[in-house]
């Protein structure tokens, strides 16, 4: 039976079943659950409300929400500049531990803990070291005589995105680090070789050769971080919860509070669909302009 | 074009000294060969030519001019590596324009030496394709046109063949003669190969441990080995060895220490009762009694190549090769006499492996 | 599809042991039960008070093993929330008054009316102390272990200074806050909680202004009246700097910190930070405490609950030796006099360390006219993600008190229709 069924073209199919059920049951179902609920009434603490179909009342309801337009400012700032901080940080970490300067090894390894951090952890470190009483920058930057008193850098509009995102690069720089660093020694020195009795300086060598050479690389660890950048809200609420008023809301934080705040499950779950689809849509332009699936 | 001259160049990494005082002069036009076994240093001394490297101690005078604090790209070098080092992102044009680009030719300028480079190494089609859709004799000759685009004082080439199979290798050595001989420029190349050595150069340095163990060219080499190194890594099959000792009384002979067998010759290499090693070219053996210096040995194993016949016997305990002509129907076991070519014959003193 | 299953038959076994029970007890109660508490305490005092209750706990039932897990307030919603969506729920979780109508329309709470009914101790308790943890049909879902009573500390070595005694009225208060303000020497009147957890002091100082957010049943906020009262409070830091600037962001820690290392001289919370305080100012010196001053229209004064509920049928028996401990004198004490939490016990609250004290005179008063926070399902959530970011953004100027209170009005519409 098995033997006349593993001759027909058929049985290809049958041996992709297990991995298809197994994509089915941890990526699918979740998300179109996900995007059913985004349909529904779906308040935990209004059971009176019921779980019914309400359409497209919640993308309706988030068009006329001036915090969901808001967030959304908020969030293409916070990704934008964290992740050119991140991109800047981990490439300028990944060229100096490549040297192989005597110290290195152990340097690769501090220069990796940051990252090891769970996000909570390196939040409240940091809203203690940023602290407008005890904070230990504040004491180094009055003493450099860059700033003239203790400031509070969260509870000023002006500031607040500013530090987080610079909370976010120190925490995340390491992931760019990690990934530039294995694709650089993928390139052969020769190459460096080369080019430096072809004439090219430092720049010339990292502008046309170094980047080109883990451009995919570069490309798949931008997404990555962007997918990570816009989906988690916990270094956001553990350092100003979207404020002072409403300056660092981002959707996901925004999404998250609208779950667990407001219990409004429906209203939740629509925000994190439209976050799904711009994650897509930037998934699939930036892959296009960076050609990476083409060699 | 220029001349090469290094002066006491020395090398170490923390203790390791890799090169140890080498000096040599290339005439304007010239081409050397540094030829080595690997790790004896021959790749740093080019490195260091190139000012990829810098030397520990000593001088680089490119057509007279000190060089050693020279960048790289302000020596008006060209470099060819084994792994070709093409730019993998860059098409064909660009990566031989790349020197130029870097140096600020202008556009059109460029355009037309990277096509006048390109037809000479027959790849003016292959210019708008990448690296990676190139077959390996392809992207060798993109390499050289990366390096002679330039126009620069000094080829240099880091065993430029090693990575492509016999066949074109054989050619691409032929062509490179030929760019030398229509270019004219001053060359260093580096390679194991000592086929490639005296084919291309002029000059040959053969080194080993960071020495040069002789400079000289080809057929002095070949002919005149300044030590058993040199004639050992030079030819092939190798040179053979014969222990013996010199004797004075009764004409002079080498009596092999082996067996005893007396071998005669038209005159001592030293005094009498020297101990002597005996160098002797596969093809310096003739078979039959026409010669009057022979030697006999028990046949161990016969390898026809076509043109000629390798028999390796055993003679005094040794092995040796001797290069006969072909169809002389000898059979493993037999004892025969060969005759021995006597004025090519090496005499090496044991002790310190130079030629006396 | 297990999930249920082992829950149906967590349920058989939950209902097998309690009918054991019933019969011979000491052989059901020989068999190990482990429990585990879900709860909010955060500071050290609050840890060794748990410690305590804890330790006596075990030497009282030693075959009950409890097992804790601190829930940071922040977290605390989305954790239980999670739990009771995932069906992962701890055997009994700390609910605060503020947070009864959330959980208890979710499905979270086990009804506890009848053990209660049985409890020996019952009568040692207040029927008023249950009002906040019961449901419209009288249904009773925890038992309080001990209250919020709300009061201010403020440095009493600045006021003798300046002349000044504690301040009743707002007025007085406002006053007061200016007058030991220094700016030069980093010295403020009062520690704004403007950050995290304080939208429950923007909406008792908009029912001190006239504004209460239920009244007779009905919800809503009085707009005139709020304005005054964001505009009043807010001055504080925007027009008198009398409030250091990083108000805004500062929540708990930051507050505490502020008055203990003495950046301020006025702080609201509750007896439960006493000890805390204690540690690092000394009593009666260089702190006093004093009752939550009066409004223009009222004293406001909440005084919440922390009950323990049971959120799992799993272990119930075991569960409810350790939800009942918590009403025991012994216990009460032992946690006040480890963190300062006031007894919701009318027994433990008679104890001579607590009524001797004068400086929980004003917590014994403020038990005197204090009433229950606000409570209806959507409450929590508008106070944190509405009230506390608009006001935030009345802080840094970015909204006038008029925008402010408009913006609240309507998200509070939104979270009740």
């Amino acid at each position: 039976m098995i033997g006349e069924l593993s001759e027909t073209r058929y049985w290809m199919y049958l041996l992709l079943l297990p991995s298809l059920l197994l994509i089915t049951a941890v990526v699918l179902y979740p998300t179109i659950y996900g995007i059913q609920m985004s349909f529904r009434e779906m308040r935990l603490n209004r059971p009176d409300l019921g779980t019914g179909f309400v359409g497209l009342k919640h993308y309706q309801r988030m068009l006329n929400d001036p915090i969901f337009w808001l967030s959304l400012r908020n969030t293409a700032v916070w990704v934008t500049f964290a992740i050119i901080l991140e991109f800047l940080i981990g490439l300028i970490a990944a060229l100096a531990l490549h040297r192989n300067l005597p110290g290195s090894r152990i340097f690769a390894v501090m220069i990796l803990l940051p990252f090891f951090l769970p996000n909570v952890v390196a939040g409240h470190m940091w809203s203690l070291m940023l602290d407008p009483r005890l904070g230990v920058i504040n004491d180094l930057l009055l003493k450099a005589g860059l700033i003239d008193s203790y400031r509070a850098w969260f509870a000023d509009p002006a500031t607040a995105m500013a530090a987080a995102i610079l909370v976010e690069a120190w925490k995340s720089f390491p992931f760019f680090t990690l990934l530039i660093l294995a694709g650089l020694k993928g390139i052969p020195t020769d190459l460096y070789k080369a080019a430096s009795i072809d004439g090219a300086g430092p720049v010339a060598q990292l502008r046309l050769i170094t980047l080109p050479m883990i451009k995919t690389i570069i490309a798949a660890a931008v997404i990555l971080r962007v997918i990570g950048l816009v989906n988690s809200p916990d270094l956001l609420l553990v350092l100003t919860s979207g404020g002072p008023g409403r300056s660092t809301m981002v959707l996901s934080l925004f999404a998250f509070q609208t779950a667990y705040r407001d219990f409004n499950f429906g209203y939740a779950s629509a925000l994190s669909v439209v976050m799904f689809i711009l994650l897509m849509i930037f998934a699939w332009i930036y892959i296009r302009l960076s050609r990476i699936n083409q060699e | 074009m220029a001349t090469l001259e290094l002066q006491g160049i020395r090398k170490s990494f923390g203790a390791l000294e890799v090169l140890s005082s080498v000096d040599l002069e290339l005439e304007d036009g010239g081409f050397l060969v540094l030829l080595g076994p690997s790790g004896c240093g021959k790749s740093t001394l080019l490195s260091i030519i190139a000012g990829l490297e810098e030397a520990s101690a000593g001088d680089i005078l490119v057509g007279g001019r000190r060089v050693n604090e020279v960048f790289p790209k302000d020596r008006n070098i060209a470099m060819v590596f084994q792994s070709y080092a093409l730019y993998p992102t860059m098409d064909v044009a660009r990566n031989i324009g790349f020197g130029l680009e870097m140096r600020k030719v202008p556009g059109p300028e460029r355009v037309e030496k990277v096509r006048a480079a390109a037809d000479l190494l027959q790849i003016g089609h292959l210019l708008d394709r990448k690296p990676a859709q190139l077959s390996g004799g392809q992207r060798q000759r993109v390499a050289m046109g990366r390096a002679i685009v330039r126009d620069p004082d000094l080829f240099l080439f880091d065993e430029p063949l090693s990575n492509l199979d016999a066949k074109l290798r054989v050619q691409m050595r032929t062509e490179i003669k030929r760019l030398h001989d229509r270019l004219g420029t001053t060359v260093v190349y580096v390679t194991h190969d000592q086929v490639e050595a005296m084919t291309l150069g002029t000059k040959v340095a053969v080194m080993k441990e960071g020495v040069i163990q002789q400079l000289a060219d080809p057929q002095t080499i070949y002919d005149r080995p300044a030590n058993m190194f040199v004639a050992g890594f030079i030819g092939s099959p190798a040179m053979n060895f014969l222990d013996g000792t010199v004797e004075t009384e009764g004409g002079p002979a080498l009596v092999l220490t082996g067996d005893g067998q007396r071998v005669a010759l038209d005159r001592a290499p030293a005094g009498q009762g020297a101990r002597v090693i005996a160098g002797i070219r596969p093809e310096h053996f003739t078979l039959g009694e026409g010669s009057p210096v022979r030697l006999t040995g028990r046949i161990e194993v016969l390898e026809p190549t076509g043109p000629d016949t390798m028999v390796v016997l055993s003679v005094a305990g040794r092995e040796i090769t001797a290069r006969l002509p072909p169809r002389i129907g000898l059979a493993p076991g037999a004892m025969i006499d060969l005759g021995v070519d006597r004025s090519a014959i090496t005499f090496f003193n044991p002790e310190t492996g130079t030629a006396l | 599809m297990t999930s249920t299953l082992s829950r149906r038959r967590l349920l058989q076994t939950g209902a097998g042991v309690a009918g054991a029970t019933a019969l011979m007890p000491h052989w059901a109660m020989a068999q190990q039960a482990a429990i585990n508490y879900w709860h909010t305490f955060t500071s050290q005092s609050e840890f060794s008070g748990l410690e305590a209750v804890m330790a006596s706990f075990h030497a009282s039932f030693p075959d009950i093993r409890v097992t804790q897990e601190n829930i940071p307030n922040p977290e605390f919603m989305a954790k239980v929330t999670a739990a009771v969506v995932a069906n992962s729920r701890p055997d009994v979780t700390m609910v605060a008054s503020e947070r009864f109508a959330d959980l208890h329309a979710m499905g979270a709470l086990i009804d506890l009316t009848d053990r209660l009914n049985s409890w020996d101790r019952r009568g040692d308790f207040d029927d008023a102390r249950f009002a906040s943890i019961t449901d419209a049909d009288g249904r009773i879902y925890g038992l309080p272990a001990f209250a919020f009573v709300p009061w201010m500390y403020y440095r009493k070595d600045w006021f003798d200074a300046e002349g000044l005694s504690a301040p009743t009225t707002y007025a007085e208060f406002e006053e007061a806050a200016i007058a030991v303000t220094d700016a030069s020497q980093n010295r403020y009147g009062f520690s704004m909680r403007g950050g995290a957890g304080g939208q429950s002091f923007v909406i008792d100082v908009m029912e001190s202004f006239g504004a209460p957010i239920v009244s007779n049943g009905e919800i809503g906020l009085n707009r005139d009246a709020a304005v005054e009262a964001v505009d009043w409070y807010a001055g504080l830091l925007t027009r008198h700097g009398a409030v250091p600037s990083s108000a805004p962001n500062d929540g708990f820690r930051q507050i505490m910190e502020a008055f203990q290392t003495g950046q301020t001289g006025m702080i609201w919370h509750h007896t439960g930070s006493f000890q805390d305080m204690a540690s690092f100012l000394e009593p009666g010196v260089e702190f006093a405490t004093a009752v939550m001053p009066a409004g223009p229209a009222a004293r406001v004064a909440r005084l919440g609950y922390a009950f323990n509920s049971l959120t799992s049928e799993a272990n119930a028996d075991a569960a409810w030796e350790w939800i009942s401990y918590w009403g025991e004198p012994d216990a009460a004490v032992a946690l006040l006099g480890a963190t300062g939490y006031f007894p919701a016990s009318s027994v433990a609250a008679a104890d001579p360390r607590i009524a001797g004290d004068p400086l929980y005179a004003p917590a014994s008063e403020t038990l005197g006219f204090g009433g229950p926070p606000p409570s209806f399902p959507g409450y929590a959530g508008w106070s944190e993600t509405s009230v506390m970011p608009l006001f935030q953004a009345v802080l840094i100027g970015q909204l006038t008190p008029e925008q402010a209170v408009d913006q609240m009005i309507d998200a509070l519409e939104e979270a009740i229709r």
